[in-house]
């Protein structure tokens, strides 16, 4: 069985356990152990080290890569934020050796030092490269055949794709997460604005109406052109923005519907017959409804 | 037409200094196409001084004069504008560079504060005590990250505060 380490970031483990249970309870049944990385920090976030310092960004993204590399493992994230942050920190410590120096002295504090032999993976390019999406189908216990989603990949797995090690044929035209989405049974259609940015991240902190706007034109734009039974997202960070801006939208009155909003590995957790009370049990907008219509007993998946 | 900007060959390399040294190399080679603007949901969303029109402002020697602009903080970091850049410039760079300028002049917004404490405290960004929420969803209450590591937090204090971060008085 390949060991990856899980790195849990801070949405996942804080705000939304159910998708890291998902995590816990998906993985081995695709074959992949998951190896806890004890005592990670924060990636760290946009808005913290990176706004200040670039050495001291890479400092602490390359103490979270180095506790995979203690143990011989790649790390996967499930966060795009992170994936984004940490490859753009491993890219910026290996393409300059006078910033690995500095980078290596700074951990000497800690008695650390950042070799490089991790890799970094988002679970998105795990289930899709080193799973499949005909083990994934192999795994079902329920279909979603029938179902309709519409799919947010979010930005920072997309770009920038020269530091990525694992990336889109076309980034602005992505298409893992349509074909891990259709393993499971359920119809992706293409929408106009699929990857536009959802307003999550530091849009939203700095000024909450203008990242509403851009949310707004996304979530009419999946509503109107494809009218999706739910919407499926590989990052915690878009997971979020759906979950709890369509609650605002709805106050206000500027939307009379709200779409269910999952994490990829949640629905999958669903689908292979995994208690939503742990795998989809948090969300501010509705979904009890299409978690009992996945796990109705009219989509269980024949097996003879 | 008194409201003209005046080109100040000092305070144009000055300008670019900084934001060279700072993490934004590419910016001598932007020709100023636009490509980036078009493609950056900021200035979709009404963040005007990022991409194209932050470059030629440094570029025009404005460096100073935007201290204040908050247009850098809406910066979703999403690099759409280094994919399409023909010229190589990595403008998302130039624009972290430029935020990297204010946030060492303390040119921040307080809602910054409070996750800059948290990554110093508990090694976590964003932080909430979710052990009843996690034990709801079978999971162990402590995520095993540094949020419950006392090593693992001396650690990331340890670094931060032997960077530069350590010496604008935030932790
Ligand atoms: S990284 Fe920032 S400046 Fe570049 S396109 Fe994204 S939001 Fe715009
Ligand atoms: S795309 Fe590149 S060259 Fe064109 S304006 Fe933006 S930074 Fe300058």
């Amino acid at each position: 069985m390949e060991k990856l380490g899980l790195y849990l970031g801070c949405n996942i483990p804080f705000k939304a356990p159910d998708i890291e249970q998902s995590f816990r309870k998906t993985f081995p049944v695709l074959g992949i152990e998951v190896e806890d990385l004890e005592g990670a920090t924060c990636c760290p976030a946009w808005g913290t080290a990176p706004s200040f310092d670039l050495d001291t960004w890479c400092a602490i993204s390359s103490r979270n890569i180095i506790l995979a590399e203690d143990k011989n493992i790649d790390l996967m994230t499930g966060c795009n934020s992170c994936f984004g942050i940490m490859s753009e920190a491993k890219h910026f410590i290996e393409d300059d050796p006078a910033r690995k120096k500095r980078v290596n002295e700074n951990l000497k504090a800690i008695d650390r030092e950042f070799k490089g032999t991790s890799n970094i993976y988002h679970i998105s390019h795990v289930l899709y490269e080193k799973v499949g999406p005909e083990k994934i189908k192999e795994s079902l216990v329920y279909s979603l055949d029938g179902l309709k989603a519409a799919i947010q990949p979010g930005c920072h797995i997309l770009w920038p794709s020269d530091v990525y090690h694992v990336k889109e044929k076309n980034s602005f035209f992505p298409t893992i997460l349509k074909e891990l989405t259709q393993a499971l049974g359920a119809e992706v259609p293409h929408y106009s604005r699929l990857e536009f940015c959802c307003g999550m991240g530091g849009m939203r902190s700095t000024d909450v109406e203008k990242s509403l706007k851009l949310f707004t034109d996304k979530l009419m734009s999946m509503k109107e052109e494809i009218d999706p039974d739910m919407i499926v997202t590989t990052c915690s960070s878009c997971f979020l923005q759906f979950d709890m801006s369509q609650q605002i939208l709805k106050e206000r009155g500027m939307i009379d519907f709200t779409i269910p909003v999952f994490y990829y590995t949640q629905v999958l957790a669903l689908a292979q017959g995994f208690d939503p009370a742990q795998v989809a049990a948090i969300s501010q907008t509705p979904r009890d409804a299409v978690i009992s219509e996945i796990q109705s007993e009219k989509r269980k998946i024949n097996k003879g | 037409m008194s409201d003209y900007i005046k080109l100040d060959s000092e305070k144009i390399s000055e300008g670019v200094k900084t934001i060279t040294e700072l993490g934004g190399h590419g910016i001598l080679k932007c020709v100023q196409c636009g490509a980036c603007s078009a493609v950056c949901p900021g200035v979709k969303a009404g963040f005007p001084v990022l991409c194209r029109l932050l470059i030629k402002k440094v570029l025009d020697g404005q460096l100073e004069e935007m201290i204040e602009e908050s247009s850098s903080w809406g910066c979703q970091a999403c690099n759409r504008c280094t994919e399409v850049c023909p010229q190589g410039v990595r403008p998302q760079e130039v624009v972290f560079a430029f935020r990297r300028y204010q946030a060492n002049e303390l040119a921040f917004s307080t809602s910054a504060i409070t996750s800059q404490m948290n990554l110093h405290s508990y090694g976590h960004a964003v932080f909430s005590d979710a052990r009843e929420l996690r034990k709801k969803v079978g999971l162990a209450p402590e995520a095993p990250t540094s949020a419950y590591n006392e090593k693992a937090q001396k650690e990331i204090q340890t670094l931060l505060e032997n960077s530069p971060m350590g010496e604008l008085g935030l932790y």
